[in-house]
């Protein structure tokens, strides 16, 4: 971590993926305005705020769907700006959406979805694919037998991997995309609201997937509105309203900042997290 | 099960293989409409892999087929080259155009990409009949020279018959290795989903370029076999209405499958010599069994055989729980 500083020679050793000065503004309506912050490595951050509050917007930039009118994201110090989509997964970040997007044109199965995942680690090009098939087949074998590993380790096992993916529940389908975006085997972990459509028992669940995940070592930017859950996970907060950074801190900083609580959480919220604390 | 389905394949194989020593005897007529069938059977798989794969719709496939004919026929009227170095630059010159085209085409989506590649197929045409003095303009090339290789002539069609079914075989067999490696899976990705896929590391214009190229390629050998076979080509052969009957083929075959592209395609060219029989009605009942096959098959003749296989295993399997007494 020691040799991460950025080109414009500003230190920033303490930060995996770090936001600096990011703008942005659809045909003149501002969407973002000077948001930064930074995350640790093998952090959970959350990123909070009221529905516009720009925090989908952030992370179609980080992942270089959009581009922004002015800031920049690093990563490792390297300045994402200038990459495209595939470049920015193929250093090793990984995310899903808010409306999960799973792969089913052709009959796409669960497994297939899998292994598009892992697309990064096979590089399967054109004239490899017609030529080099025993390499393409051994490296299938590998990869199937980790699509499996990461559909334990969501808790899909019983979803057969020959199943559609849109006969699956709900739930399930948001773990399956999660599994997909860590077949990549990234470092950050983008989750856009992954939470959102989940009953308690399996948000609870979910909240142990996350712990796991962060056992492992990895970083991820986590976008959610259920606060119960964040309080549990995180180990920062962002808060964005219309754009602006309202707040950083940790969760109980944020849970106490009274700006955070006029805009986003309302004033009965200060309990609940209290009580939530103390249990 | 695994060996019921390769037994209908040697089935088939052998189908293909005594053809023109038992069928194909009683006129030679049978054959060359087989080989015909063994053309559009590539030029329908090659496009499985476009549209069906990576959801890139092409109306202007004819196009590429048009580019593999007239350089194979150029080459060996005007040149004297031989007919097997002919075929190989049709397949480069379609590629190379391909290339150029698709990286700019290739950035438009859906319905506009649709009529990109139609424009592209109807400047194809108007280039040929233009160029009168190379291509032989509207009224055609003539005297392209039999296929010719290793210092054999296949002039005689039972020859050609071979040559072309070993090359429909292999296409076939290549199409099929690519759509069920992991590259298949990446068309398929970026068929569902382009951003989706951006965000996983799939470069979509590149493997949208190299599908495309691919495609075209395959396209531009089944116009180098038609040249030779036909030893007459027109700019009629290769128009717009070819590209939509080879888009029929496709969709009536099932899209997807490249199975079916094969099955659509020879359905479709063996349709007329059932339908010739009505007459002037032919057109009628031809249109008829079209409609007919879109409305009540919309997972096109394919979908219907793996339905038939699926309700006939199901049956299998129910009496199998009966007579274990285990019925639901």
């Amino acid at each position: 971590m020691h040799d991460e500083t950025n080109r414009n020679g500003r230190v920033d050793g303490k930060h995996l993926l770090r936001v600096d000065g990011i703008t942005k503004s659809f045909s003149g309506l501002t969407a973002l305005s000077d948001v930064s912050f930074g995350i640790e490595r093998s952090h959970i951050k959350a990123l909070i705020g009221p529905n516009g509050a720009g925090k989908t917007t952030l992370l179609n930039i980080i992942s270089g769907l959009l581009s922004p009118d002015s800031g920049h994201v690093y990563y490792r110090g390297r300045d994402l700006m200038r990459l495209r989509p595939h470049e920015i997964a193929a250093q090793g970040l990984s995310r899903t959406f808010q409306l999960v997007r799973l792969f089913t044109a052709n009959n796409a199965k669960v497994l297939d979805n899998l292994l598009i995942g892992a697309h990064s680690k096979l590089k399967p090009s054109l004239l490899k694919s017609l030529f080099l098939r025993g390499i393409i087949r051994h490296q299938h074998r590998e990869v199937r037998e980790r699509a499996y590993e990461q559909l334990r380790f969501v808790g899909l096992e019983r979803a057969a991997g020959d199943t559609s993916p849109s006969n699956l529940p709900f739930g399930n389908q948001r773990l399956l995309e999660i599994a997909r975006a860590l077949m990549a085997e990234p470092e950050v972990l983008l989750l856009d609201e992954p939470a959102s459509g989940l009953n308690d028992a399996e948000v609870e669940d979910f909240k142990k997937i996350l712990l796991a995940l962060k056992e492992k070592g990895m970083t991820i930017l986590l976008v959610e509105h259920n606060m119960k859950l964040i309080m549990d996970v995180a180990d920062e907060i962002v808060v964005l309203d219309f754009g602006r950074k309202l707040a950083e801190g940790n969760c109980d900083e944020i849970s106490r900042n009274r700006k955070v609580i006029e805009a986003y959480l309302g004033s009965d919220y200060t309990k609940l997290a209290g009580g939530n604390h103390s249990a | 099960m695994k060996v019921k389905t390769n037994i209908g394949w040697l089935i088939l194989l052998l189908f293909i293989a005594l053809f023109p020593g038992t069928l194909g005897r009683m006129s030679p007529y049978y054959n060359t409409v087989l080989i015909l069938v063994g053309i559009y059977v590539i030029l329908a798989v090659s496009l499985d892999l476009l549209i069906g794969f990576a959801g890139q719709i092409s109306v202007g496939h004819a196009a590429f087929y048009a580019l593999g004919a007239y350089t194979s026929g150029i080459l060996t009227v005007k040149h004297g080259i031989s007919p097997s170095i002919a075929l190989l630059c049709g397949l480069l010159v379609s590629g190379f155009v391909a290339w150029g085209i698709g990286r700019a085409v290739l950035r438009l989506k859906g319905y506009y990409l649709a009529m990109a590649t139609l424009g592209l197929n109807a400047v194809i045409v108007k280039l040929i009949t233009c160029f009168a003095s190379i291509t032989g303009g509207a009224s055609g090339l003539l005297n392209i020279p039999p296929f010719r290789i290793f210092g054999l002539t296949l002039q005689d069609h039972t020859y050609y018959y071979y040559f072309v079914w070993g090359v429909v075989i292999l296409v076939i067999s290549c199409c099929l290795a690519l759509a069920r490696s992991p590259f298949g899976s990446t068309l398929i990705a970026i068929h569902s989903d382009e951003e989706a896929a951006s965000t996983l590391g799939i470069d979509c214009p590149k493997y949208k370029l190299h599908v495309f190229v691919i495609s075209s390629m395959l396209a531009g050998m089944a116009g180098s076999l038609f040249a030779h076979f036909m030893g007459f080509i027109a700019p009629d052969d290769f128009d717009i209405f070819t590209s939509i009957l080879i888009l029929v083929m496709l969709f009536l075959g099932g899209v997807g499958t490249i199975y079916g592209a094969a099955l659509g395609a020879a359905f479709l060219k063996l349709l007329p010599e059932v339908t010739y029989r009505f007459q002037n009605y032919e057109l009628f009942f031809h249109g008829l069994i079209l409609i007919l096959v879109l409305i009540f098959m919309p997972k096109g003749l394919l979908g219907i055989l793996t339905h038939i296989k699926d309700w006939s295993l199901k049956s299998k399997h129910r009496s199998n729980l009966s007579s274990l007494g285990m019925e639901r």
